[in-house]
C-alpha cells in the first residue's frame, strides 16, 4: 500500500496553482485533505505524474456570509464549516450534514472543495448543495466560470471540472423565511459513508402552503438525486398523505447499487422511510403542523 | 512445586495498575516496525488475483532489473530451499511459503521482492509477469462436496478434508425418549482477529556462524520454532527468534509462523537483514488466522419441562484452502460442547471442508465461541418452543455446585463452579425485573425493545490432545504444553522475571508476573523488572492461547519462586543461625517467626549469594535463580475408541451477559440501554485488567455478531480487503458494560485462578442475537445467522410479517 512515483508541486497562491494546472494538465492532480487521494494513491487506484498541493494557499480557506449567501472557499476544513457560527445558525442543514463526514479527524484535514471535486457518490456535501441551489466557482488560466450544483456532479467521481481547473469556492444562497430542514442518513457505523442519506429543505407560507420544498438524496446511484415534489407537497398544506406521496416518488426516483453493506432493496426502502422521516421534520421546522 | 501461600494474598486480587501502560501510552514500546538494523532491506509480496489458478509462468526479470532491488523470488526458490509449512492436517494438504504450480485462493503470495524500502519494492511486484491458467474456483462448501467439483488438493482426492461422527453417552435412547425436539439450521460466517498492528518480522541472517536471527511479534516461539527450522532446512539450534512486542493478537498471532518464515528465508537469500510487514490488504487476504466459517444443523432434545436431554450437532466448517489446526477448533468446542447444562448424551458431526479460500487458524474463542451461540440459540428456541421463561430454563438445566467436579459426555472435566450465583448477580446488576416491566410497557406503545441472556462456558487453558483426539492414528499426539519462568535475584537484591515462549501482545502479562512474584517474596511490586526470553535460551512453552497465560505462567513462577526461596531461606538459616523451617518472608526481607527483629533484607541476601561464597552454606551455588517448568495440571488422554475425549481443557470459567436494546423496525437499526456482564473466572488476579479483557472481547464479540464478514463472491474474489468494507466496531459501537465478577476458585490451579482471556467474544455473540430476536419478537422474527446488519432485520421483519398474514394451512 505505497504509491508508485509522483512529483510534488506546493504553489502557495491561486495562480501559481492554476497555472501549474495548466502545465501538467491531466498529468496533475490537486491535493487537499487528502483523506479520499491519498488512500487512492496508495492503492494505487490513482497513479498522477504530479500532486498539486494547495494547502499552502491559504486564500482558498475561508467562509463568508451576507445577506445574500454565504461564500465558502474551497480549502476550508470540514470541521472549521460545520463548527462557523454563522453557518450553523443560518444553515444548520449544511452544518448537520456535515457532521455526518467521517469523524472528526478526517474532517479536520478534509476539505469542502476536496468533497466536491472527488463527488463521491455517498457524500453529504454534494448532496446538500444540491438541496441548497449552489454554484460552484472554478477558474483555471483561462478564466472563471460558474457551475450550478445540479450540474456539477455529471457521473460516478466526475465532475464538471476540467483537468486544468480548480474549484475556488461555493456559494449558497440564503434560506428564504419559514424554511425547514432536515438531514437524515443510515451508515453501518458512525462515520462510515452512508447507505442512504436525504437533505429536505421545506418553505411554507403565512398560510401554512408549501411554497417551496426540495429532497436530495445520497448513496442510492452515481450520483445525488434529486426528487421532484412539485406533484406532492408543493402547492397545498402539507399532510401526512402528500408526506407519504414524496417518500413514494422519492423511492421511485432512485435506482441504487447492491455492495457488501446493503443490498439495493434495502437502499430503496430507506430512500423511503428516510425521506418521510426528513420531510416531516422540515415541515414540522417551518412551522407547519403536518 | 511449592504451595501457594495460604494466607490471604496481599497482590494477587488487586486492581494494580498496569506495569506496561508507562511505555506503550507514552509511545515507547517498541514495536516491529521501530526495528531498523543496519543494511536492512524491506520485502513486499505479490499476490494471486485468482481464486484458483495454475502458475504457468512467472517472469522476474523486468523487477529483477529495477534500481533499488535486491531479490526477487517465486515458488520455484521455495521449491528447491525450503521445506512445505507446518501443519495438523493428517493428508497431503502441503502448504508452501509461495504457491508453487498453482494457486489456492485470492491473495495468496506467489512471489517476493526484496528492495531498498518499500515503495520500490511495490513497484516491483507491478514489474513481475505471471501467467495464470484460471481453473474453476470452488466456493460453496456444499458444491465443494459435490462429486465432479474442482479439486483444491488434488492429491487428496476430494475436497473433504474430514468427516466422522462421534457420539457420546447413550445419545440414541436420550434423543428418542425426550418429549420434544427443537431443530435450527445456524450459520456462522467468517471473521478474523484485527489487531491494529498486522503480522511483522525481520530475518537477519549471519552468514558467518549460520544462525538465522528472526524478530518477530509472534506469539509462540518456543512450542513451534524448531517447525520453521524444519521448514528453512536449518538446524532448530541455529534459529533464534526473539519476540517483539506485538500491537494485538485475538489469537491471530499465536502460531504466526508464515511472516517470519519468509522472513528469514529472504534474509538467508539477499544476505542482509529484511524486514516484512504486513499491510491491511496483505493481512486480510492471507493471515493465518480467520475464524470459524460454520453451516450447522443442531437437534436440541427436551422434554416438556424443559429438561435438556441430548444435544445432536452436525456441522460443516469451509477451512478455506489450507488446515493448518487441523480441526482443532472443533476440539475446543467439544470441551464445553453440553455449555453449563446436563446434558448427558451429545452426537458431533464435523464435516471439515476445503475450498479456495484464506485457511482459517486461532481467533479469540478457538471455536468454542461458536458453540457458546450455537447452544445459546437452542437455549432460546427451546424456551420459546415450550413457552418457557429463557432465564427458568436454564436455571432448571444447570450443573449443581455440589456436581463439580462434572465429568461431561465427551470426557472434558469441569473443575469447579457455581452458575446460579452468576445468573444472580447479573440478574441483579442488569436490573432484570426492572426492564421486563420496561418491555411490556414498550410493547404496548409499539416499541421494539428487547432483552438478550447468556449463560455459557469459557474454558481455559488448552492441552494439546485436542489437535489429534480427531484421528485414530493420529501423526503426531502430542501431549505437552507447559509454561516456563524464570526468577532471578540480582547482587542488589532486586527481581528480574524471565517469561519464555509468552511475548507481550497488547495485555498484561508484565503486570500479572510482577503481582505473582511480589505476592511470593512480598516484595514491593516496583523492584519486578520483566524481560522475554529469545527462543534460544527458552524453557519449553507453549505460548498464549486458549486462555491459558494467567494460570500458566503463574504456576511457573509460583514453582520457581519456590526453588528460590528455599535457596534464600537455606543461605539466611545459615546465616542467622536457625532452621530455615523457622524463617518467613516479610516486606522485602526474611526474619525469623517470632522474633521480626532478626532479619535479613533481600539484598544482603543476594550480594553475600553473589559475592561472599563462603558465607554460603557449603552446598550452596553462587547466584540467585531459579527456573521452573509447569506442565498443565491436568490432562489425561482420550480413550481409543474416541468415546471419552480424556481431560483437555479443564479449568471452566462461566459468564452471564444480559444486553437491552431498542430496534427502529423500520431502518433495521437499534440502540442499547443497557450492557451487563458478570464473570467466573475463578480467583481474579487483577480485577481492573481483567475488566479490560472482558470489554476488548465483548468489543469484538459485537464485531463478529454485527459488522466484521469475510464476504467471497461467487467467483472466490474477496469483496472485504480493506478497512473500507470489513468493519470493525468503533468506540461509538460499543455501548457501556458494567461488569461483575464471583470467583469460585478451581481446585487445581495455583491459587484457584482460571484463565478468563476469551470471555468477552465467548459471550456477546449470543446476547446481542438474543436482545434483537427478544425486540422483535411479537414480529416472529427468528435469527439463526451472523452478521446481523441492519439490511437483514429489515428483511427478516418483513418476511415474518409476509409469514404471519399468509393464510395457516
Ligand atoms: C475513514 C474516512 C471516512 C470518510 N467518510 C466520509 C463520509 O462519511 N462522507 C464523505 O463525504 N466523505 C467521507 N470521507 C472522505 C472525506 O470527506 C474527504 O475529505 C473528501 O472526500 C475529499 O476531500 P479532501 O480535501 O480530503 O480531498 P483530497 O482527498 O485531497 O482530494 C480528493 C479529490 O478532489 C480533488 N480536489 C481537491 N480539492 C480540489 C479543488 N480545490 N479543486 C479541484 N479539485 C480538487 C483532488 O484532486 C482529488 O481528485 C471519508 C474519508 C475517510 C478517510
Amino acid at each position: 500500500m505505497k504509491p508508485p512515483v509522483f512529483d510534488y508541486r506546493a504553489p502557495v497562491s491561486v495562480e501559481e496553482t492554476q497555472q501549474a494546472l495548466a502545465e501538467y494538465q491531466a498529468d496533475g492532480k490537486l491535493l487537499a485533505g487528502g483523506q479520499s487521494l491519498v488512500p487512492m494513491l496508495n492503492m494505487r487506484l490513482a497513479r498522477p505524474a504530479v500532486l498539486i498541493d494547495i494547502n499552502r494557499v491559504t486564500e482558498l480557506a475561508f467562509v463568508r456570509a451576507d445577506d445574500g449567501g454565504l461564500t465558502i472557499g474551497a480549502l476550508t476544513r470540514q470541521q472549521a464549516l460545520l463548527e462557523h457560527p454563522t453557518v450553523q445558525e443560518r444553515w444548520p442543514l449544511l452544518a448537520e450534514a456535515t457532521r455526518h463526514i467521517g469523524h472528526r479527524t478526517i474532517r479536520n484535514r478534509g476539505t469542502v472543495g476536496g468533497s466536491l471535486a472527488h463527488a463521491d457518490p455517498a457524500a453529504e456535501l454534494p448532496a446538500v448543495m444540491l438541496a441548497l441551489d449552489a454554484v460552484v466557482t472554478v477558474s483555471s488560466t483561462r478564466g472563471e466560470r460558474q457551475i450550478p450544483a445540479r450540474d456539477f456532479v455529471v457521473d460516478y467521481l466526475t465532475t464538471a471540472l476540467e483537468p486544468t481547473e480548480l474549484l475556488r469556492s461555493v456559494w449558497v444562497p440564503a434560506l428564504p423565511p419559514r424554511t425547514g430542514w432536515a438531514f437524515q442518513e443510515v451508515s453501518r457505523r458512525h462515520g462510515d459513508f452512508a447507505l442512504v442519506a436525504v437533505a429536505a429543505l421545506v418553505t411554507l407560507d403565512a398560510a401554512g402552503v408549501c411554497t417551496d420544498a426540495r429532497l436530495v438524496l445520497t448513496g442510492v446511484g452515481p450520483t445525488p438525486v434529486p426528487v421532484d415534489l412539485r406533484q406532492t407537497l408543493i402547492g397545498a398544506a402539507p399532510s401526512p398523505a402528500a408526506v407519504a406521496a414524496a417518500a413514494e416518488a422519492a423511492q421511485a426516483a432512485v435506482d441504487p447499487p447492491s455492495d457488501v453493506h446493503a443490498p439495493a432493496e434495502y437502499r430503496r426502502h430507506l430512500a423511503r422511510v428516510l425521506a418521510r422521516r426528513a420531510l416531516t421534520t422540515a415541515i414540522e421546522r417551518a412551522g407547519g403542523t403536518e | 512445586m511449592a504451595e501457594p501461600a495460604t494466607t490471604r494474598p496481599k497482590w494477587i486480587g488487586q486492581s494494580m495498575k498496569r506495569v506496561e501502560d508507562p511505555r506503550f501510552l507514552r509511545g515507547k514500546g517498541r514495536y516491529i516496525d521501530d526495528i531498523r538494523l543496519p543494511n536492512m532491506a524491506v520485502a513486499a509480496i505479490l499476490r494471486s488475483p485468482h481464486a484458483h489458478a495454475r502458475i504457468v509462468r512467472i517472469d522476474t526479470s523486468a523487477a529483477e532489473r529495477l534500481p533499488g532491488v535486491y531479490a526477487v523470488v517465486t515458488g520455484q526458490d521455495v521449491r528447491a530451499r525450503m521445506a512445505p509449512l507446518p501443519t495438523f492436517a493428517v493428508g497431503p494438504i502441503y502448504q508452501d511459503l509461495l504457491a508453487v504450480e498453482k494457486v489456492r485462493h485470492v491473495g495468496e503470495a506467489v512471489a517476493a521482492v526484496v528492495a531498498e524500502n518499500r515503495y520500490i519494492a511495490e513497484d516491483a511486484c507491478e514489474l513481475i509477469e505471471v501467467e495464470y491458467e484460471p481453473l474453476p474456483p470452488v466456493v460453496d462448501p456444499f458444491a465443494a462436496m459435490e462429486p465432479g467439483a474442482p479439486l483444491v488438493h488434488e492429491a487428496l482426492g476430494s475436497n473433504v478434508a474430514y468427516q466422522r461422527t462421534f457420539t457420546f453417552g447413550d445419545f440414541d435412547r436420550d434423543f428418542n425418549e425426550a418429549d420434544h425436539i427443537v431443530r435450527a439450521k445456524l450459520r456462522w460466517p467468517r471473521s478474523s482477529g484485527m489487531p491494529m498492528e498486522t503480522n511483522g518480522a525481520i530475518g537477519d541472517y549471519d552468514e558467518g556462524t549460520g544462525i538465522l536471527t528472526i524478530y518477530a511479534n509472534s506469539m509462540n516461539f518456543t512450542y513451534f520454532q524448531w517447525l520453521i527450522a524444519t521448514s528453512l532446512k536449518i538446524p532448530a539450534s541455529k534459529l533464534r527468534v526473539v519476540p517483539i512486542n506485538a500491537g494485538g493478537s485475538f489469537g491471530s498471532k499465536f502460531f504466526m509462523h508464515k511472516v517470519p518464515t519468509l522472513a528469514g528465508f529472504l534474509s538467508m537469500v539477499a544476505g542482509r537483514p529484511v524486514k516484512f510487514v504486513e499491510d491491511r490488504i496483505d493481512h486480510i487476504l492471507n493471515n493465518d488466522h480467520c475464524g470459524s466459517d460454520r453451516y450447522y444443523d443442531v437437534a436440541l432434545a427436551v422434554d416438556r419441562d424443559g429438561t435438556m436431554r441430548a444435544l445432536q450437532i452436525k456441522v460443516v466448517d469451509d477451512y478455506g484452502a489450507y488446515l493448518q489446526f487441523g480441526t482443532g477448533t472443533h476440539g475446543n468446542a467439544l470441551a464445553q460442547v453440553v455449555g453449563p447444562y446436563r446434558i448427558p448424551s451429545v452426537q458431533y458431526e464435523l464435516t471439515a471442508v476445503l475450498t479456495n479460500k484464506n485457511q482459517q487458524g486461532a481467533y479469540r474463542g478457538f471455536g468454542s465461541e461458536v458453540n457458546n451461540w450455537v447452544l445459546e440459540r437452542m437455549v432460546d428456541f427451546a424456551a420459546r418452543e415450550l413457552g418457557l421463561d429463557p432465564v427458568a430454563i436454564r436455571r432448571k438445566n444447570f450443573i449443581r455446585p455440589e456436581q463439580f467436579p462434572y465429568r461431561t459426555p465427551t470426557g472434558n472435566i469441569y473443575d469447579s463452579g457455581n452458575y446460579e450465583g452468576v445468573l444472580d448477580k447479573a440478574l441483579a446488576l442488569a436490573e432484570y425485573d426492572r426492564w421486563v416491566a420496561e418491555r411490556e410497557r414498550a410493547r404496548q406503545e409499539g416499541r421494539y425493545l428487547g432483552i438478550g441472556i447468556v449463560t455459557a462456558q469459557e474454558r481455559s487453558v488448552f492441552s494439546s490432545t485436542e489437535f489429534w483426539f480427531w484421528f485414530d492414528q493420529p501423526g503426531f499426539p502430542v501431549t505437552s504444553s507447559p509454561e516456563s519462568a524464570t526468577v532471578t535475584i540480582d547482587p542488589t537484591g532486586k527481581f528480574i522475571v524471565t517469561l519464555h515462549s509468552l511475548a507481550f501482545w497488547g495485555n498484561s502479562p508484565e503486570t500479572v508476573a510482577t503481582q505473582v512474584v511480589a505476592e511470593q517474596f512480598d516484595i514491593d511490586p516496583a523492584d519486578v523488572v520483566v524481560t522475554y526470553a529469545a527462543s534460544q535460551r527458552a524453557l519449553p512453552g507453549t505460548g498464549p492461547g486458549g486462555s491459558r497465560f494467567t494460570v500458566m505462567v503463574t504456576g511457573a513462577l509460583v514453582g520457581a519462586s519456590g526453588r528460590l526461596k528455599e535457596k534464600i531461606k537455606k543461605i539466611a538459616a545459615h546465616r542467622l543461625e536457625v532452621s530455615p523451617e523457622d524463617l518467613e518472608f516479610h516486606q522485602g526481607s526474611v526474619r525469623v517467626k517470632g522474633s521480626p527483629e532478626r532479619a535479613l533484607t533481600l539484598s544482603e541476601i543476594a550480594l553475600s549469594a553473589y559475592m561472599f561464597k563462603l558465607d554460603l552454606p557449603e552446598d550452596v551455588e553462587s547466584g540467585l535463580e531459579a527456573s521452573y517448568t509447569f506442565d498443565h495440571p491436568y490432562t489425561t488422554l482420550p480413550s481409543p475408541d474416541r468415546k471419552d475425549l480424556g481431560v483437555f481443557y479443564p479449568f471452566m470459567g462461566h459468564a452471564c451477559h444480559i444486553a437491552v436494546v431498542e430496534v427502529d423496525p423500520e431502518t433495521g437499526q437499534f440502540t442499547w440501554h443497557k450492557y451487563a456482564a458478570v464473570a467466573d473466572a475463578g480467583t481474579v488476579v487483577n480485577p481492573m485488567t481483567l475488566d479490560g479483557h472482558l470489554t476488548g472481547g465483548t468489543a469484538q464479540g459485537l464485531g463478529t455478531a454485527l459488522y466484521e464478514e469475510y464476504v467471497y463472491d461467487d467467483r472466490g474474489q474477496m469483496l472485504t480487503a480493506s478497512f473500507m468494507d470489513y468493519l470493525v466496531p468503533t468506540a461509538m459501537e460499543v455501548p457501556r458494560i458494567d461488569i461483575d465478577h464471583q470467583e469460585t476458585p478451581s481446585p487445581y490451579t495455583p491459587y484457584g485462578i482460571k484463565g478468563a482471556g476469551e470471555g468477552g467474544r465467548m459471550m456477546a455473540p449470543g446476547v446481542i442475537t438474543a436482545a434483537l430476536e427478544d425486540a422483535l419478537a411479537p414480529l416472529g422474527v427468528r435469527i439463526t445467522e451472523l452478521p446481523i446488519t441492519p439490511a437483514k432485520l429489515v428483511r427478516w421483519i418483513a418476511e415474518a410479517k409476509a409469514r404471519g398474514q399468509a393464510p395457516t394451512a
